[in-house]
């Protein structure tokens, strides 16, 4: 391997983990953006996800690492296994806003955001106690397909999650850019009060908000299952930490931000595993987020939260 | 339903016949030592704590039934020092165990820990408390070697003694099995950053650079971590023949999935910690296929003396046993032997006589006679070697099936 080849392979490596962050980046962002909460129980809804998804390949057939398919079978189980995991996660988001944490707004203070790390132990100990303590076997239904690229290798499960991630993110931004409730979004985003003076629903515009990115969540742990073919009921603390990073790096509440902050944070993982050490990445991811901090307070695209006026 | 008139005749009654049993028997109930038993029983290594617990448990039961120790019955307790937080062992968990089983008066000694990281954390608590632990598994060197008697035995005495030999044979062992038999001329180095791990890792790094193996690079690994992609195309640019891996389950599974996908070719080995059910089911076929992992024992679970053993177990618990759950039922052999010895002697069964006896025991068992140096290490220094090959007509998480027994490791 020269050493273009090598950055090439690190990139694609970089560019697939930044995909997960990202989506995983958008729910925290989601729900900042409008109620200031940063939603911990976001870390384990994405643990969730991916048994969600375990559980649907397996229902339908798809087992071990065995099951290679292609064509239009693989496409349908993938689809029926994504539809499966999503709406069960966003429901489950909205769940957890609509009976623990509605009863609280208006309550000042962290009590909220106490509760969402509550939220986020209880689901991890119920997977954990329920399903059990050893890492699971994730189904790799996916041919054994790879591109060489001078080099470097790029695999059909990389193309995966980038085109899933690409299609999620393009779909989440038209929604809320053109859609009558993405505006409603942005408008109680901007302003709740003034808002909701125009006639917007605002509890309506909050579940909307939990159900996408915990969707969200979710479809990234079922592209965490594919891309590593393992899960177990540990995976949501480093993968959650590292979205969050990423959302606040790119600016808290910024759709595009969260996207970006992803993309950065998935990079460095990879660089700094070449240059420097593995050892090393987590100090390094952190000392880059501690810097921005410093120079750039509301991250790289600037925050986006409530006006308080 | 349950009135209270009838409560109270139940317990009369019951509190008569129990009266009675006593008088017909005419003897005092056996009095009630507990053995502790601390292993990861939640985590990445659940399921090898389990199949270990097994074997002690087996051991206790059967001395049990026997009356082996007259006036004395055995009482296995559990302790779990995993943690869901550390989704492995816990050394903050281990210390707490410790400290629960010095606390317990009836508890004579232990058996465990599986992890030598948990393993430095309850040393110098069992230490003050004079309580005898006898590890089945747990091969850092450190806790036993005198240069840290300071640290690990502050009180003086050995207290924790091992059924299985040590890292510093293990990793050097294995080595010499790179350079003489399996001819590598080049590694790369890593470990997941816990006790046993990087002790492994170095002490086999130091043979191997003896052994003239190019060592072409040592990185760690987060076990918390998913991806290890970055390192793996790192090592894969530097196109080394080998890699060796010191560490467990957690750190492990991941690897060696992601190696299959990078470095397919590469000659891949790690120490006991890759020798588990969980290399198995948790990574599975074709990606584990070729993994040489060793053991710090003799290979035992395929030996024609032990065929009956093994049937029994398999019957007992519904799972196969593995190497370690056999000495593990050695070292609760051990602990009831000194037990035995003491209580034929007249004298009473408390933990410091248990420990003396223990330190200064030749005991038949399983693996043969077993005795301890003084600082409690295993006098016997056998490194098994396997390899993974898949074998269909075994069950494909049994480890007697697909981890192939290839030898033992040339001694360093």
């Amino acid at each position: 391997m020269t050493a273009t080849d090598l950055l090439v392979q690190q990139a694609i490596n970089g560019l697939s983990l930044g995909a997960m962050y990202a989506l995983l980046a958008l729910g925290f962002t989601l729900v900042y953006g409008i109620l200031e909460l940063i939603n911990f129980s976001h870390f384990n809804i994405f643990m969730v996800g991916s048994f969600v998804a375990l559980m649907a390949l397996e229902a339908m057939g798809v087992v071990g690492q065995q099951t290679v398919m292609s064509g239009f079978p693989l496409v349908g189980v993938l689809f029926v296994a994504f539809l499966a995991t999503t709406m069960f996660t966003g429901t489950l988001g909205v769940l957890i806003y609509r009976f623990l944490l509605r009863p609280l707004r208006g309550v000042k203070g962290p009590a909220a955001m106490i509760t969402t790390i509550g939220v986020s132990y209880i689901l991890f100990n119920i997977v954990l106690l329920t399903i059990g303590a050893d890492a699971k076997n994730f189904p790799n239904p996916l041919p054994p397909i790879q591109w060489a690229i001078g080099g470097a290798v790029l695999r059909l499960r990389e193309v995966l999650i980038w085109v899933i991630a690409l299609l999620l993110m393009g779909g989440l931004t038209y929604f809320v850019q053109y859609t009558r409730l993405g505006k409603a979004m942005r408008a109680t985003a901007q302003d709740p009060e003034a808002a909701r003076m125009m006639g917007v629903e605002v509890d309506r515009v909050i579940m909307t908000a939990f159900f996408l990115g915990s969707a969200l969540a979710g479809a990234g742990g079922m592209i965490f299952g594919l891309y590593y073919n393992f899960t177990s009921f540990i995976v949501g603390f480093n993968a959650g930490l590292r979205a969050f990073t990423a959302a606040v790096l790119g600016g808290i509440g910024n759709v595009p931000g969260a996207m970006l902050g992803g993309v950065i944070i998935g990079l460095i993982e990879a660089v700094s595993g070449q240059m420097i050490a593995t050892g090393w990445t987590d100090v390094i991811i952190f000392s880059i987020l501690v810097l921005v901090l410093v120079f750039r307070p509301s991250g790289l695209l600037g925050r986006v939260a409530p006006n308080k006026s | 339903m349950l009135t209270r008139r009838y409560a109270i005749k139940t317990a009369a009654a019951v509190a008569a016949a129990s009266g009675l049993g006593g008088v017909a028997s005419a003897q005092v109930a056996d009095k009630v030592i507990k053995i502790g038993i601390n292993l990861s029983f939640t985590g990445a290594d659940a399921t090898s704590a389990t199949r270990i617990a097994n074997g002690a448990i087996m051991a206790i039961d059967e001395a049990n039934a026997k009356h082996e120790v007259k006036g004395y019955k055995f009482e296995a307790v559990k302790y779990d020092d995993g943690t869901a937080t550390a989704g492995q062992y816990d050394p903050a968990q281990a210390a707490t165990n410790a400290r629960k089983m010095v606390s317990d008066k009836d508890t004579i000694a232990a058996v465990g820990p599986q992890m030598s990281g948990a393993g430095k954390a309850m040393a110098p608590i069992l230490s003050a408390g004079n309580l005898a632990i006898i590890t089945p598994s747990s091969t850092n060197p450190d806790i036993t070697d005198p240069k840290f008697a300071q640290q690990y035995r502050p009180a003086g005495k050995a207290i924790y003694f091992r059924t299985v030999t040590t890292d510093a044979f293990q990793g050097p062992n294995m080595a010499n099995y790179f350079a003489e038999t399996l001819k590598v001329k080049s590694v790369y180095v890593l470990d997941d950053s816990g006790a046993y791990g990087v002790g492994l890792a170095d002490a086999f790094q130091g043979q191997a650079e003896k052994k003239g193996i190019k060592i072409l690079g040592r990185d760690r690994l987060d076990p918390k971590a998913a991806d290890y992609a970055a390192i793996l195309t790192k090592i894969k640019s530097l196109n080394p023949d080998s890699l060796f891996y010191g560490g467990v389950g957690q750190a492990g599974t991941k690897l060696a999935k992601q190696a299959y996908e990078i470095i397919p070719k590469v000659i891949k080995a790690g120490g006991d910690g890759v020798y588990s059910p969980e290399m198995l089911t948790a990574v599975g076929f074709p990606a584990v296929e070729g993994w040489y992992a060793t053991i710090a024992s003799p290979h035992l679970t395929e030996d024609d003396k032990l065929t009956k053993w093994v049937a029994d177990y398999k019957k007992k618990f519904g799972v196969p046993p593995e190497d370690y759950s056999i000495t593990s039922y050695d070292a609760a052999l051990v602990i009831i032997a000194a037990a035995k010895k003491i209580a034929a002697s007249g004298k009473p069964v408390n933990r410091d006589a248990v420990r003396d006896a223990i330190q200064s025991d030749k005991v038949s068992t399983l693996q043969g006679e077993v005795s301890f140096d003084a600082n409690g290490d295993l006098q016997s220094k056998v490194v098994s070697v396997f390899q993974i090959h898949k074998n269909d007509a075994k069950p494909l998480d049994d480890i007697d099936g697909q981890y192939k027994y290839v030898g033992v490791a040339p001694q360093a």
